[in-house]
């Protein structure tokens, strides 16, 4: 890092604050605060959605996952258009017609007060976890690459974000996401455009591509079904589709986005951008990697990526030895790739890629961090130019910070209206309870603080809880469901089938092989099936008595 | 502060505008729409994969 690299870090951290203070100045009403009047238009709400959802370690992990493992997450994605339509088609209108601050108030409308709370306690506990570990994540990964102590590195961005949440509300997280969004696609454009320009003279794109597939790191698309894979085109469609629904339409960090909505059609707008951009972003995000690990086919890399374990590895003899199979594997390698672009069949390739992989997983072995965080960053902090470097390491930083303050900003909604109002000061004044936002968001932002500090020893953790969205998020799922289009249930049942859902989501969790992915679909099939029994058995007996 | 307002757990009264579309006129075309074009990503993305494959 360069003089001009930490001016432009810091230069693009203290604009994006100052622009979010700014916007969301005037947020002195609980309204504003929390919904900002609902005058958001659409471009603003589509943007903020999509910069909430790719925090920093989406970012950093995605490039370096294409490098590892291709470009088969895309899939992931393929479920979001469709969860996009549905919810602007149902919950949309439902939501803004029912004039809730957030999504669970309208299950008291819909049922009862315990069916409210019972959903408000598993939101605040699932994404509680989630908050800290937007933290920690790429908090881990850029103390390593800044070299500044770990709990600074969670204080600034926490500190950071406790400021313009608190000063601004949904506003002034809104705002700066945007500007967060439009920087991202910007930084990520250059990337790409610069691992291309730094390829040999003599590999052209179309040559970097054809390297790309013959390694098969442009697996897009998977058409076998295997519900213990993770990632394919059905766990995709269905799997995701169950995922998105669950998160787009029942997390409140996402509801609230498009409760912002100056009207129903420009929130349906805003969420139909994010339908239309998402997959080809992620995408282009993906093929990045790809590019990445063709650059690296030419440019020799390091046998582990993560510098401050190469640097403890790198003095002992095992290690070493394993540098010396690994320079020699990436000679065959490059010797190889280059009869690939001249036409040539891609045995050789392929059999010298896998020499490379076999060395970098005996060495994967004695690191204590997982090194695909850390490609993408090594190439940007190695190869691109001074200033830019600064500025994508900016970008990372807010993203992180775009994620988290989206998340604490609606923890410290759920805490003021559904519990804070709901059960301990039902009247007051607008200010009362505007202060009572702002207070529970520095609590929130604090406490995001302090679960990075205390998980950053769990690595298995953060890896656990980065999948604990799916855990809860198929009985909330179906809870919304059944209020939609199940009118005959009643709170009872549904109360019952959420319970049901979660413990039967619990033990396929803790007992099966099954993808996470499935626990949505599984989760939200329960609370359905436990619902309409009871609502069906309750009917018969009262008609029979 | 007794006039200060107070807060209410609904939304201040609003009227909810349900307008159309700013383009193919109905909603049920615009979510028509998106679906195709991500039918049409997923085949694009599809071909790509089969295109640059290696062999089996």
């Amino acid at each position: 890092m360069t003089t001009l690299d930490w001016i432009v870090l810091f230069g693009w951290l203290a604009f994006l604050v100052s622009y979010g203070l700014w916007r969301g100045r005037g947020s002195n009403s609980v309204n504003q605060f929390l919904l900002a009047g609902k005058t958001m238009p659409w471009y603003a709400m589509g943007l903020s959605i999509m910069a909430t959802q790719a925090s920093a370690i989406t970012f950093i992990s995605t490039t370096g996952q294409a490098y590892v493992d291709g470009m088969r997450f895309v899939q992931f994605y393929f479920g979001l258009p469709v969860a996009m339509v549905l919810l602007s088609a149902t919950a949309v209108p439902i939501f803004h017609r029912a004039k809730v601050y957030t999504a669970y108030e309208y299950l008291e409308q819909r049922f009862d007060s315990k069916t409210r709370s019972l959903v408000t306690i598993i939101f605040l506990i699932g994404r509680g976890l989630g908050a800290g570990i937007a933290l920690a994540a790429p908090s881990i990964v850029m103390s390593v690459v800044l070299g500044w102590p770990y709990y600074m590195t969670t204080i600034i961005m926490g500190g950071l974000i406790i400021l313009y949440t608190t000063m601004g509300g949904i506003k002034a997280v809104t705002y700066a996401d945007v500007q967060q969004m439009m920087m991202i696609m910007g930084a990520l454009i250059l990337a790409l455009v610069i691992a291309i320009w730094k390829l040999p003279h003599d590999v052209s794109f179309l040559d970097a591509v054809k390297i790309a597939g013959a390694a098969g790191r442009l697996n897009a698309v998977d058409t076998h079904f295997n519900l213990n894979d993770r990632y394919n085109l059905w766990s995709g469609l269905i799997g995701s589709t169950f995922l998105m629904l669950a998160y787009f339409g029942t997390d409140q960090s996402q509801v609230q986005r498009y409760l912002t909505g100056k009207s129903i059609g420009q929130s349906r707008l805003g969420l139909l951008l994010n339908a239309m951009a998402k997959v080809p972003i992620q995408f282009f995000i993906l093929f990045i990697g790809a590019m990445v690990f063709v650059f690296f086919v030419f440019e020799r890399p390091p046998l582990l990526f993560q510098p401050v374990e190469l640097k403890r590895l790198e003095q002992t003899a095992q290690f070493r030895a394993l540098e010396g199979r690994y320079r020699q594997a990436l000679d065959q390698r490059e010797t190889a790739a280059r009869k690939v672009k001249d036409g040539g069949p891609g045995d050789d390739f392929r059999a010298a890629q896998q020499r490379v992989n076999a060395v970098r997983d005996e060495a994967g072995k004695l690191s204590q961090d997982s090194d695909t965080n850390y490609i993408f960053l090594s190439f940007v902090t190695r190869y691109l130019p001074r200033g830019l470097v600064g500025l994508i390491l900016g970008v990372i930083f807010t993203a992180a910070m775009s994620a988290s303050s989206g998340e604490i900003n609606s923890l410290a909604t759920v805490t003021m209206i559904d519990v804070y109002q709901r059960h301990f000061h039902r009247q007051g004044s607008d200010r009362h309870f505007l202060l009572a936002s702002r207070v529970a968001t520095v609590f929130w932002g604090i406490y995001a603080v302090a679960f990075a500090n205390f998980a950053q020893g769990f690595g298995a953790l953060i890896e656990a809880v980065n999948q604990v969205g799916s855990l809860f998020y198929g009985s909330m799922l179906g809870v919304f469901v059944v209020a939609f289009f199940m009118k005959r249930a009643g709170g009872t049942a549904a109360f019952w089938g959420v319970l049901a859902g979660q413990a039967t989501t619990f033990a396929v969790a803790r007992f099966t092989p099954i993808a996470y992915l499935w626990y949505n679909l599984i989760g939200c099939v329960v609370v359905l099936v436990v619902a309409w029994t009871i609502t069906t058995v309750s009917r018969r007996s009262s008609l029979v008595a | 502060m007794a006039d200060e307002p107070q807060f209410s757990e609904t939304i201040p009264e609003k009227v909810i505008l349900d307008e159309p579309p700013p383009f193919l006129g109905t909603w049920p075309r615009v979510y028509r729409f998106v679906l195709i074009v991500l039918a049409l990503v997923i085949f694009l993305a599809w071909l790509f994969t089969k295109h640059y494959a290696p062999p089996a």
